[in-house]
């Protein structure tokens, strides 16, 4: 922090190169990544038995895993029924978060519902929704729309209720409809709140798609990630998860951007 | 007239809440007892474990996992976010790996978990550790990242030694981000416990909540769950509590 803090006193002094090369971020992340994975390789060498997964043992089966068609049968599954219930949450739970967010008399009486529904943690509700749905795949597709739904519900009352008066009051003189005083200010303007709930709520979809699985055993990432640690094939297992996190990150990276390209107005990040 | 306004006020959100609990009842009636039980019925089932001791005893169970994980998390969290607030280099190194792990649904690694631990109590608080750690570290890192220089300069100019640089500006300026995350591992680790009751070694609420669907026994698996829904509300407001509690002097930059 010194050092960033007199950066032309710094810089007046001649010195290597490479010093300047070590400090670079690139370098750093790198070499942090290369010393993480041979830590883990030699801890799980040094202490575990030889069926857990490490980073030599991973690579080995990365390709064949990855283009099983089976494994990849497995993830379209995960990966649809979570693309499915966002959607699904994301329409119904927009529309009933506005309707909150602008009707006072609604909101007080579901304030409490969406509240306390989006704090339970919804793993505690499988039990009930497989003897609702039955031990198949719309057992998952519930648990993703009930994991996802209150956090966009959520979300879009806040953005609905934070639209500035002044558009509202515009929107009045010019005699707009209703139905586009929703869709060219509300919406817009509740975006960057929509957004912010969308990650959350992608976040929450793919955990419980893969608890949903772990429970129900249907085919999809999460019961293969528990077949093959269950068969003591953890790293063909970890390949799965691997598959999980670049979902996970990948989402967070696109929503980042997308808030960054399109609604770079909003300072919510 | 004061009292008429107020009893207007809580109109509606009483009208809400009695309209839940009749259509609970009402749609308990209407459907088999294996999909619903009526309210009646699942507060008389509550009211059997609360009076055995079933529920006091399974409820310890479960808020000692809980505790264990949770003050672990901070405990190694919050101290590791900090440290990396100071050494920037380290922080430039890890903050994406850290990124990444918080991104990761942890779920995904309870089978492995259960394959290398087996049953116990330490896999568990393992679980529930690692729901709740990577809020604590990240938000703290974003803290970290977001301290202003003028800030350490001020500091310096005022002859600040290392000590007092920590007190009076690192640890102050990191704590807010560090609530809020605290607050989210409030809750991510509540998560982690159910989901540990359920795939490790049954215990606790989340025990309760298996035994109930097994046995058909709906009025006492919707207990469990009210339990449970409950114990989210109020942590949920503890968090909010302690986030805004320490959120006062946040935000001047903002």
């Amino acid at each position: 922090m010194t050092a960033q803090a007199l950066p032309s006193a710094r810089s007046v002094v001649a010195k290597p190169v490479w010093r300047d090369w070590v400090r670079s971020p690139l370098f750093l992340k790198g070499a942090a990544g290369i010393v993480l994975l041979l830590l883990w390789e030699g801890v799980v060498r040094a202490y575990a038995p030889a069926y857990v997964a490490r980073p030599s043992t991973i690579v080995k089966v990365f390709f064949p895993v990855i283009t099983d068609a089976q494994f990849l049968a497995a993830a379209g599954a995960t990966l649809w029924a979570v693309v499915q219930g966002l959607l699904v949450s994301l329409i119904a739970g927009t529309a009933v978060g506005f309707v909150m967010g602008r009707v006072a008399v609604v909101e007080q009486g579901l304030r409490y519902y969406v509240n306390s529904l989006f704090a339970t943690p919804m793993v505690a509700i499988l039990p009930l929704v497989t003897l609702w749905f039955g031990y198949n795949a719309d057992a998952r597709f519930a648990v993703v729309v009930f994991a996802s739904f209150f956090s966009v519900v959520i979300s879009a009352s806040d953005g609905a209720r934070s639209v500035p008066l002044e558009y509202l009051e515009v929107a009045r003189s010019f005699r707009a409809r209703p139905l586009s005083t929703l869709f060219d200010i509300v919406l817009p303007s509740s975006l960057p709140y929509l957004l912010a709930g969308i990650r959350l709520a992608a976040g929450r979809a793919l955990i419980g798609a893969v608890v949903a699985e772990f429970f129900v055993s249907i085919p999809g990432l999460g019961y293969y990630i528990l077949y093959n640690s269950r068969t003591f094939k953890d790293n063909e297992a970890f390949v799965a998860v691997m598959v999980l996190v670049a979902t996970g990150v990948g989402f967070e990276v696109l929503v980042k951007w997308l808030t960054r390209r399109y609604l770079p107005w909003s300072r919510r990040d | 007239m004061g009292h008429q306004k107020n009893w207007l006020r809580y109109a509606p959100i009483t009208a809400s809440l009695v309209l839940g609990a009749a259509v609970w009842e009402v749609a308990g009636h209407l459907t088999s007892g294996a999909f619903w039980a009526p309210l009646s019925a699942t507060l008389k089932s509550l009211w059997e474990v609360a009076r055995s001791g079933v529920l006091a005893s399974q409820g310890m169970n479960s808020f000692e996992l809980y505790i264990t994980g949770l003050l672990l998390a901070i405990a190694v969290g919050a101290p590791l976010g900090v440290v990396l607030a100071r050494v920037s280099w380290l922080r430039v190194a890890l903050e994406d790996y850290i990124m990444m792990l918080y991104a990761t649904p942890m779920v995904a690694l309870v089978p492995f978990i259960l394959s290398m631990m087996g049953f116990g109590f330490a896999p568990k608080v393992l679980v529930v550790f690692l729901f709740a750690v990577f809020p604590v570290l990240y938000n703290t890192i974003e803290g970290a990242r977001s301290i202003k220089l003028e800030l350490v300069e001020v500091a310096y100019s005022f002859r600040s030694g290392e000590w007092e640089l920590w007190r009076d500006v690192i640890i102050p300026y990191t704590l807010p981000f560090t609530m809020t995350g605290i607050r989210q591992a409030i809750a991510r680790g509540l998560v982690g416990m159910v989901v540990a009751e359920f795939f490790l070694s049954p215990s606790g609420l989340g025990q309760m909540i298996m035994m109930g669907s097994q046995n058909f026994d709906t009025a006492g698996m919707l207990a469990a769950i009210l339990i449970i829904v409950l114990l989210g509300v109020g942590l949920m407001d503890l968090g909010r509590f302690l986030e805004n509690r320490f959120a006062a002097w946040r935000g001047y930059n903002r």
